[in-house]
Parts: C-alpha cells; structure tokens; sequence
C-alpha cells in the first residue's frame, strides 16, 4: 500500500514494545480498585447554598421510560396528555432531553456508569441500588405540594433514614400479551405460554435480565422469585435457555419493537405491562392479558432525583406538574396503570370494566398474594452473570 | 485474454453486483420521498415532508451537529497527528522506526468494540465523565493511520529538492514547511480530513459508550430511532442526504484528482523537456 | 529537474513519537486496563478486593460448555464462512476491472467503491428495511400476489441468514480492492507469453493468472475477516437472539452487567485472536504489492 515496509517483525516488535511500556505504566496505577460510580463524596444533607432557580441551567436530562415524556415534548406520542404539561408550558419542550429505559439491569448500569441524569424513574426493584450507589439525593417534600396525596404506604416504601429518595408514581402488572386470533385460549393457562414450541418465532420476551429470571422462578413455582438459591438460578438458566429459540426477538423498546410487531401479527405472545391491552384494543387488535395461574408479575416505579443535578428547583417543579390529580388520573386512563395519588378515585377513571379487573383503583392488589411484587434481589449480580449465559447459549 | 463469452458473463456479473451494491442505497432514496408513513410495498405518493419533519426535529438535528463538530475536531486531530507521522517517518533515521510504526497502524486492527469497552473502563477508572470531546479523541485515534495512509505517499512524492532551496534560500524549517512543504501537501491533507470525518461521523461503537446522557451522536441516536416507527421515515430522509453527500464527495475527490494528475502531468513532461534537454546538451 | 531521492522532507524522525504517544495512550492503554480487569487487578465495583484471579479466564478456556465459548467458537465460524464467500464474490469483480474493463476501470472501480464510503449503519438499516416482517420483500410478495397477505417469510430477518447477508454485501467493494491492486501490478506478458505457446485461455488463466493474484486474495480475505471478529453492530439491527456474534456478548456484559472482569475477559479475547490472525496473515498485507511483476522481470 505505501513504501513503508511494514513487515511482520516489525509489527509485532513495535506493538509488543508499545504494550510491555505500557504495561509498566498502568501496572504502576494505584492498588486498589478502580472507582465505577461518577462521584465519591458521601451524600450530603441540602445545603443551603443552593442556587436560586434562576441561575440553573434550566436543561434537564432523564432517564425515562418510552411513554412517560412529558406532555407538549416532541416525544411525548403514546397517549398521556396532562402530565408534564404544567412544566413544559413554563419551560417549554426543549426543556428536556429522554435517555430511554430499555430494561431495568440496564438503566441502573447506565445511571452507574455515565450518570448525569437529574431525573431517574426506576422500580421498586432497584431501589435499594440506587441509594446504595450513591447516584441519587432525597427530594424535598416542601417542595412539592403534590407529594402529600401520596399514598403513605407507598411513600414509606420510597423512604430511608427519614428521607425520601423515591416518590412513587405508577404501579402496574407484568404479564404476557398475546393474539387471542392466534393463541388457543386452551394453551392460555399460565406462563408456560411462552415455552410452547407451538408458537415458536411467535414469541417476544423482554430483555430484561431479572424479569426473565422472575418469569422463570415464576413458572417453576419458586415462591420467593427475587431470592434465589444456587440451584434455584440455575434451574431458572436452563428453563430460559430452552425458551432463547422460541423468541423472534427480545424486544427492547416497548413503542418501537414490541406493539408494533403484536399489531402486526409478527409476535403473537410479547411479556408487556397492561398499557399494551389498552393500546390494542384502541387499535382494533385482539388481545388478552393473561392471568397466568402461577400469578401476574407486579410492579411499582417512581421518580429519583440525581445526585448530582443542577437543576435542583427545576426537577422539583417537574415532579409537580407529574404528580398532581389530573396529570395521575389521565395517566391512569391512558395506560390502565394505577396511581400513587390517592386522590384519584374510581370515579376518576372512565373505562369501569378494564378497572375492575385489572383492580387498579385498589392500591391494596399491588400487594395481594396472587401477584408477585418485584422487590430487591441482593443476588442480582449472580441473575446478571447467569442472564449473559443465557444469552450466550 | 479473456475470451468474448468470458467478456460477457463477467460483464452481466458485473451489473448485477453494481446493482446488488446499490440496492439498500436505493431502496433508502424511494422511501425518503414515499408518503407512506411505514416503509412498505406498494409506495403511496411523493412527498417532501420527511425532510422537513427531520429539520424541525430538534433532537435529530442536535445529534448531526453534535457528529459534525466531533468529526470535524477529530480530523483536524488526526490530520495534524498524520502530517505529524508523516514527516518523522520520511526522515533518513528514525529512532524507534519499528516500534512507532506498529504503534500508528495499530488502530486499523483493533476490534472497535474492544476499544470502546477499554476506554469506558480506563474514563471510568480516571473517574471522568462521558463527555463529547472524548469521543471525539478515540475518533481521531482510530482515524490517525488513515491520514498517515494518505499523507505519507504523497509527502514521499514531493520533490525534496524544493524544500532544500527554500532552506538554501534562508526560510528555517518551520517557514519552509509551512510555504512550501504544506501547500503542496493540500491535496492529501483534504482526502485525510474526508477519509477522517467520514469515519468519525460513521461510528457507532465507541460513542454508543461514551456519550454524555441525553446527547446522543448521530450514529447512537439513529440506532435508537431505527425500531422507532415514528421518526424512522425522518431518519431515512436524513440517511438519503447523508448518502447523496457522501457519494457527491467521492466523485469530486475523483474528479479533483484526475484534475490534479493532469496538471502535475503537465507539469512534468515540461519539466522532462528542460532535463532531456539539458542531458542532450551535456553530452 | 530529476526526482531526488534521497533529499527527503522534513528529516526530523522524532516528529513521529507525538503521534505515537497519543496511539499509545488511547489505545494501547485502554488495552492493558482491558487485560488488568481480565485478571482480577482492577475492578468497575468500588470497594471489591483486587488481586491476581484467574478464574474468569479458567472459566471461560476450560470450563465446562461454557456457553462464551461456544459463542466465540460459533462466531468464528460465521465470520470465516462469510469472508470465505466474501472473497470469492469479489474475486471475478476484480478480473472484470482488471482484465476486461480495461479503459474505464478505475471509473468503474470507483462504482464499486462508492457504497462503501456511505455510512454503514445506514445501509444495514436499508437492508433491516428490506428484509423486515413488513419491509421490501414482504409487502412486494404480498402486492404480487405470491403469498398471502400478512404471511411473511421468517426467516429473512433475526437470523442467522440476515446477518450473513448483510455483512456479505458490506464488504465485498472493499475486498476487491487489493485483488485488483494485484491484478494491476501483474505483469501482463506472462499471459502473453502463455498464450504464444499455446495455452488456453482457461489454461493461462488457472495457471498464470490466478496463481499470481493470490497475495491480492489473501489480503483481500484478511481485510473482511479481521474486522468481522468484532463484528456487532449488523446483529444488533438484523440479528436475532439466536444470530448474535462474540462482539454483541462483549457490547451486552458493559451494557447490561455488572461483571465487568468477565467482560473483559471477552474484550481480551477478541483483542489476542485479532493479534494472532495478523501475526499469520501479516506479511500478506505488508508485502510490497508489486513485488510479484519485479521478480519475474
């Protein structure tokens, strides 16, 4: 190619040259461990020295779920109409930038690796995580009017030491969509469904890790699916193993992969929260929500703040405009799922039947026994680790 | 050499894979215009508003500019660095020659994904945060062999013997390079910082890893949009300019350096003509 | 005026080591970090006890149907099958250059070339649009009636068989390339000669002609297989769960978990089979290209 004769001795001699006096340069590093988190300072209480809202920076990021953008964004193009609008009418659309949610393993990695964010919206599941890790700071509920129609089992279950890092929103169900003009209603029994090579290709499971593992412990009638022993994991393992081939594909984004393909008729059977029975039967499509027999999936999510924001005030103002009734009570219609804002009644919902049997004017379901609450695993790591196998296989 | 039935079938081959080549590139400038809002068989209509819809679409618009200065940072990088490698390794004695051209090549080689997971763990380490310049900095790195590929023939090309009069005539060697060694250079140094841009603004791995939340380069955030229905006929309008631009350049580089031979060529034979001349004399 | 040789420009050979500090900096330590987390020394979790381990990299080597390895194993494969036909497709595309378009090859080479310098993640995403449920040849099937409506053909997208495709019409402009180079380089009198004494045309060519290009065709095959190792973005957007290559498991363990160690020692892996696939095909890219012609001259 040119007339600098790059021969192999001398490839290898300068990249082995190149790495042995590197080497000795990073060998040299300090002993300990690398730090992964963005920032090492311990949390510390609000200060005073805040700086007013006017010299914020104003432009916030999040990371969010696809549907949750706030009304009036761009983004915002799955149904929810009043949340968010408040602040987008103060601070107009570009106020706010979505990160998307694509699975709740990979949000928290994310948050942990490039952090960043001034608004997280994560579950229930990783609360613990995201205080431990030192990613978020309480939020300050003078601030926001709203937080006092919270319902307060819910908000103690967001709160530590007194503070409350975790002002819970949504709450809603994990079960398996599917074609009632494709799946028999007979084969419609439990989670298993999605194990039946009859519908192999047909089949979408979500790619996330410690919901798969759920499913799985679900399925194989573990009580405790968030604590696993070793032989329970791996049992789970070879049970997802058996069940990678009968997918057309994890889907990743909800709006983008999941509804589109069930709409389609390429998927036939997608695990999805109940938003999609409601989407699709808006769109003409015959769907059911399973009631699998080993019991739904359940969870709740809320809003964190970022350690290390800038926009102190600004977020503060943004969870206003989220939490308040209307914005809670549109929310509900549009996507069935139910609220944190105990304010919102029965009466607020306007599709009675999809309520009642779904149960979500009754905070109390989320708890019931027939559901399976998603709750911290302090094994997660060894899901994470058994979940690559998986995807290996 | 080859017979006349060898001529043919090679000459249908040939259409059938220019076809083949140009088939998805096509297929992205039909659905650019379709008014369909799906990109699916039969087409519905013609229409424009794609593009318009893609220009007010101020995340997608954020993204290309965003692209546009790391690319433009990182060529300017990595161009420096070539003529930089260039010249050390034009010199009679290089100390380490071996060593530093291994070093420079290096990057062609190196799985990209390995790369972008190695500088995660080492940003992480260094607690930096995901931040565009450094992006921009893996994007020049793995772009330097290119401008060393492209420079360094050319540097090699050139009549050192221009180079030595100016330095005869007084310039030192900062003002011979930069008024003589540097304007013949230009040609090369425009293909590097293409070929730079180009690669800077085409890659996925290392930006999919450090970008800072919520802004996205243009690679990362067309990689999110394409399973999203809603903005994927934006993203092929857009995808469409980027091609015609990219197709554009590359047949006016072409056309630049026939135009360029030409006149070197002319050039020379001049040239030819005094030397020819003189050693007829000389004789 | 004669071209002076050895009146070289600039002289200065310490120009060189800025820019091979900066390589050394961004990549090659990036590379250690990837093999000092491969070992246990440094680790993504804060607060973790570092020290020498091995046992990621036991595990992953020798440990029993260790599911990465598998993936590696069955990655390799496709990547070599699909250089292999890679290099085959572009091998008659560079004869044609070379050999039959003679006057308006460097045009038509040109035509070849084209493509590849658009962006490539738009042309896999033009391929995800042809070969989707609903794309191109889908919904052409269905309008021309030859199969009905909303039955798709499965197996054109999220397999094994999309990402072949894709990475084969990728790479071939690219690896005609050095083939034609070589081709170029050849020197045209030997087949001449072969001729003069009588050989066939398909004789010269086995003989001559294709013997002399096969440096070009090494090359040509080492340039798709080394990229192709690390090859994730194509199965990302076409692939599907069962079509993922090594690369995607390394993108999946920073991306999804936690184990950065374990992912590292993917990262590593990849980085020593791209080493040793140079340290046996090296010369082959190396070599003065016109070495062949010189010689036999």
């Amino acid at each position: 190619m040119t007339d600098t004769n790059l021969n192999r001795r001398q490839f290898l001699g300068g990249a082995l040259g190149v790495a042995a006096g590197a080497s000795a340069l990073a060998a040299c590093g300090s002993p300990d461990s690398g730090s992964g988190t963005t920032s090492s300072a311990p949390s510390t209480a609000p200060s005073t020295s805040r700086p007013p809202i006017a010299s914020e920076p104003g432009k916030m990021s999040l990371l969010e779920w696809a549907g949750y953008e706030a009304a009036g964004t761009k983004a915002q193009t799955a149904g929810m109409t009043v949340a968010g609008s408040d602040y987008i009418k103060k601070y107009g659309p570009d106020s706010v930038t979505y990160t998307y949610i694509e699975n709740d393993d990979q949000a928290l990695q994310k948050a942990t690796a490039s952090g960043g964010f001034d608004i997280l919206h994560p579950c229930f599941e990783n609360f613990q995580d995201y205080v431990d890790r030192d990613l978020v700071q309480p939020w300050d509920l003078n601030l926001i009017p709203s937080a006092a129609d919270i319902d307060p089992g819910l908000l103690a279950k967001g709160t530590k030491d007194g503070k409350t890092y975790m002002l819970p929103w949504d709450w809603g169900y994990g079960s398996l969509t599917y074609r009632t003009d494709h799946v028999d209603a007979a084969d419609a029994t439990g989670w298993e469904l999605a194990w039946n090579p009859k519908y192999a290709g047909r089949i979408s499971l979500w790619g996330g890790a410690s919901t798969n593992f759920e499913i799985a412990a679900i399925k194989a009638g573990i009580q405790d699916m968030d604590h696993l022993t070793d032989d329970q994991l791996e049992t789970c393992k070879q049970d997802l193993i058996k069940q990678k081939p009968l997918n057309k594909f994890y889907w990743d984004s909800e709006y983008g992969q999941m509804q589109p393909a069930i709409k389609s008729g390429t998927v036939w059977i997608a695990y999805s929260w109940q938003d999609t029975l409601v989407s699709m039967k808006a769109a003409g499509v015959p769907v059911a929500y399973l009631d699998p027999s080993q019991g739904r999936i359940a969870w709740f999510c809320g809003f964190m703040l970022g350690k290390d924001t800038q926009n102190y005030y600004h977020a503060h103002e943004y969870i206003e405009s989220f939490l308040n009734k209307a914005a809670c009570a549109q929310m509900t219609n549009a996507y069935a799922y139910g609220t944190s804002n105990s304010m919102v009644t029965s009466a607020d919902i306007t599709d009675k039947a999809l309520a009642t049997s779904l149960h979500i004017d009754d905070l109390a379901a989320l708890t019931s026994p027939s559901v399976h609450l998603q709750s911290w695993n302090p094994d997660r790591a060894k899901v994470l680790a058994a979940w690559q196998q998986v995807k290996a296989s | 050499m080859t017979g006349r039935l060898g001529s043919s079938l090679l000459w249908v081959y040939f259409v059938l894979m220019v076809a083949f080549l140009f088939l998805p590139l096509a297929i992205l400038v039909l659905f650019a215009f379709n008014s369909g809002t799906t990109p699916t068989l039969p087409i519905e209509g013609f229409t424009t508003k794609w593009f318009t819809d893609a220009f007010s679409n101020t995340d997608l618009t954020s993204a290309l500019v965003r692209s546009a200065a790391i690319g433009v940072l990182a060529s300017v990088v990595a161009t420096a660095l070539g003529i930089m490698a260039a010249i050390g390794l034009n010199a009679k004695r290089v100390p380490g020659e071996p060593v530093a051209i291994g070093a420079l090549l290096l990057p062609l080689v190196v799985p990209y994904i390995s790369l972008a997971v190695g500088m995660l763990i080492l940003l992480q380490a260094l607690k930096f945060k995901n931040a565009l310049w450094e992006i921009a900095l893996g994007h020049a790195v793995i772009a330097l062999p290119f401008a060393l590929l492209v420079i360094l023939p050319r540097l090699r090309s050139l009549d050192g013997s221009l180079n030595e009069a100016a330095r005869d005539l007084g310039a030192s060697d900062f003002a011979a390079f930069r008024l003589v060694t540097f304007p013949l250079l230009l040609p090369a140094l425009l293909s590097s910082f293409i070929i730079c841009f180009s690669t800077s603004f085409d890659e996925f791995a290392i930006a999919s890893f450090l970008y800072p939340s919520g802004q996205p380069t243009y690679p990362v955030f067309l990689y999110g949009g394409a399973r999203s229905p809603a903005i994927l006929p934006q993203l092929i309008a857009i995808g469409t300019l980027v091609i015609v631009i990219s197709l554009l350049i590359v047949g006016l580089s072409e056309l630049g350096r026939r135009w360029a031979e030409r006149r070197i060529e002319g050039r020379n034979s001049a040239s030819v003509d005094v030397s020819s001349a003189d050693n007829l004399a000389t004789t | 005026m004669s071209r002076s040789t050895s009146r070289r420009i600039g002289g200065q050979g310490l120009w060189v080591w800025p820019p091979v500090v900066f390589v050394l900096v961004l990549v090659v330590v990036p590379l250690v970090y990837i093999g000092l987390f491969s070992v246990g020394l440094r680790s993504n979790i804060p607060g973790t006890k570092t020290a020498f381990d091995l046992s990621n990299w036991k595990d992953f080597l020798f440990g029993e149907n260790n599911p990465f390895r598998n993936l590696f194993w069955h990655s390799l494969l496709i990547t070599v099958l699909v250089s292999v036909a890679v290099t085959i497709a572009a091998y008659p595309l560079a004869y044609f250059l070379s050999f039959v378009a003679r006057k308006n090859r460097y045009t038509l080479l040109l035509l070849v070339l084209a493509p590849f310098f658009t962006s490539f993640l738009l042309r896999v995403i033009a391929w995800q649009i042809i070969l989707n449920e609903n794309g191109v040849v889908n919904s052409f099937l269905w309008w021309a009636h030859l199969r009905p409506e909303g039955d798709s053909v499965t197996w054109l997208i999220y397999s094994n068989f999309s990402v072949a495709l894709v990475l084969f019409y990728s790479w071939i402009p690219f690896v005609a390339l050095p083939m034609f180079v070589v081709m170029e380089n050849m020197d045209r009198r030997l087949l001449e000669a072969a001729e003069d004494l009588g050989a066939s045309r398909l004789t010269s060519f086995l003989k001559v002609t294709l013997p002399l290009s096969i440096p070009g065709i090494i090359a040509g095959f080492v340039f798709v297989l080394i990229p192709t190792t690390g090859e994730f973005i194509t199965p990302l957007l076409v692939g599907g769960p069962e079509s993922q290559l090594f690369g995607n498991q390394i993108n999946s363990f920073f991306n999804d978990s936690p184990d950065w160690n374990y992912g590292s020692v993917l990262a590593m892996t990849l980085i020593l089979l791209v080493l040793i696939l140079m340290l046996v095909f090296g010369r082959f890219l190396s070599a003065d290209l016109r070495r062949p012609a010189a010689e036999v001259s």
